[in-house]
């Protein structure tokens, strides 16, 4: 069985085929990025919009209606903490299921190390997530909340995030080139994962037994700290986060499903690349 | 495939015939020697390239490349037409392996090999495909390699730019570079081309002198 290696790289040292790859990814989710927002007026802040008026949807029907201000003060920071970081998982998760696709002829023409276009994929979704940040901060600055030394451990958070977000849309990116039908399975499954996830809800409206499980889920693990680093001034108990139900080392659960996640991602994608190409 | 087809019929997982589009390929092509390949529609010269390109992995055998390869299979990859040809040379020239220095300092030459100065700020579906076969082939030999694949892709040019593109062969002979030409314009293969690989339904129906293969692919074809 011939090794293929992807040619444009092969005279090129380790460290130079992997700037070759960054430029890729530079210049793949540059070109999206600009053609994305390239022709609509308000196409920049389309991304913007969406999840603020959803979450302007959300805080009145669960924060009024069902009252869920007042469990605490800070409930509409906790509930669009959850809707922008959930917002940039399943945005980064469809746009990259869909990317190996969309980037057929592109697979077709050219060999290069095929991961670049997943990794272009969720760039895209990453500067998106980012511009919503912004909106977020506005938000926190306006509810006059004051960052602590906690806040530094944010990077790390999102950090984790990105590389579970990554894992799955690797692995959707992957089986949707031979499997049509996991897009229809994956419209299932995030909406079940958004209401697994407390996302509109603080996980004290959980029975306790089921508090354990849904803090496994490595999007629950990170959200909860990541409300918790924020919202510093919460009264205790109210944010309740992995080593609180899992045990001191609650943490160490959704981390291990996180690599475990991306483990698997690489190792399918790895098997499949090759045929990728012919398979589109 | 859709996982029902895959959950259902666990031993019947193909319901499409095998078709194999290469079959029995075997050549040796040395440094600084110009290979055509000619054959019909469908005999199998893309995907012959392709596997050579890496963009396809063969089922069995192996493939030996020694340099570095440029790959010209279609016109501009990643040739956006929603883009001007500034961004587009940006986006093919580091496709095609250029780092930010080389597209700098090559834009200016690019740009002129292809004669399309007037037109550098349009949106490139104002170009004929003419033109944008200009562009992509202007990149593509600023591209350092060692080995150049071509697939029949010139044939859109008008008259001055195929003679143009003909002078850049005259270079590349004398560079030493290699290169694979796949073409249905018999002429040119026999004016350039070392040696020709004749396919035929995806087998090799013969490799030699130009003339020769031609002739053996006209009789193949019922021409003569």
């Amino acid at each position: 069985m011939a090794t293929v290696a992807p040619l444009l790289t092969r005279r090129l040292s380790r460290l130079q085929s992997l700037a070759l790859q960054a430029r890729y990814v530079r210049v793949i989710a540059k070109t999206e990025f600009k053609l994305k927002y390239a022709d609509s007026a308000l196409g920049y802040v389309w991304s913007l919009i969406k999840p603020l008026v959803y979450f302007a949807v959300l805080l009145a029907v669960f924060g009024s209606f069902f009252k869920l201000n007042t469990v605490f003060a800070d409930y509409p920071i906790y509930l669009l903490i959850g809707i922008v970081m959930y917002t940039f998982f399943a945005d980064a998760a469809g746009m990259t299921m869909l990317s190996f696709v969309v980037r057929a002829s592109l697979l077709a023409k050219l060999a290069f190390p095929r991961v670049v276009i997943p990794l272009s994929a969720t760039t895209v979704a990453t500067l998106t997530f980012l511009i919503n940040l912004s909106a977020v901060a506005g938000f926190i600055a306006w509810y006059r909340i004051v960052p602590n030394v906690g806040w530094l451990l944010l990077p790390i958070l999102l950090l984790e995030f990105y590389v579970f977000t990554f894992g799955i849309a690797l692995i959707l990116a992957t089986l949707f080139v031979r499997f049509r039908d996991v897009g229809q399975v994956w419209e299932l499954v995030a909406l079940l994962l958004f209401y697994v996830t407390p996302i509109i809800y603080p996980v004290s409206y959980l029975p306790a037994d089921a508090r354990p499980i849904a803090l496994l889920n490595p999007l629950a693990q990170v959200i909860q700290d990541v409300r918790r680093v924020i919202l510093h001034r919460a009264p205790e108990g109210t944010i309740v986060t992995a080593p609180d139900v899992l045990g001191q080392w609650g943490r160490v659960y959704p981390i291990a499903i996180t690599l475990l996640v991306l483990g698997v991602a690489w190792l399918l994608y790895k098997r499949e690349e090759p045929w990728l190409a012919e398979r589109i | 495939m859709t996982l029902k087809e895959y959950f259902l019929h666990p031993f019947h997982r193909t319901t499409y015939e095998r078709n194999c589009a290469l079959n029995g390929v075997n050549f040796r092509v040395e440094r600084g020697e110009f290979f055509g390949v000619i054959g019909p529609n469908g005999s199998g010269k893309t995907t012959l390239l392709k596997i050579l390109a890496g963009i396809l992995r063969p089922t069995s055998g192996t493939v030996a490349v020694n340099g570095r390869l440029s790959p010209f299979l279609e016109l501009g990859v990643g040739f956006n037409p929603a883009l001007n040809a500034r961004d587009n040379v940006l986006i093919n020239g580091t496709l095609l392996g250029l780092t930010p220095k080389q597209l700098e300092r090559s834009f200016d030459k690019i740009i002129a090999f292809a004669e399309l100065e007037r037109f550098v700020d349009q949106k490139l579906k104002n170009y004929s495909a003419g033109m944008q076969v200009r562009l992509a082939y202007a990149v593509a030999i600023h591209v350092p390699f060692d080995i150049l694949l071509l697939d029949e892709v010139l044939a859109v040019g008008d008259q001055s730019f195929q003679e143009k593109c003909f002078a850049t062969f005259d270079g590349f002979r004398q560079e030493r570079k290699t290169m694979v030409l796949v073409s249905h314009d018999l002429g040119s293969v026999e004016r350039f081309c070392d040696r020709v690989l004749v396919l035929w339904d995806g087998r090799p129906a013969g490799i030699g002198p130009p003339d020769e293969m031609i002739d053996r692919y006209l009789t193949l074809e019922g021409i003569r």
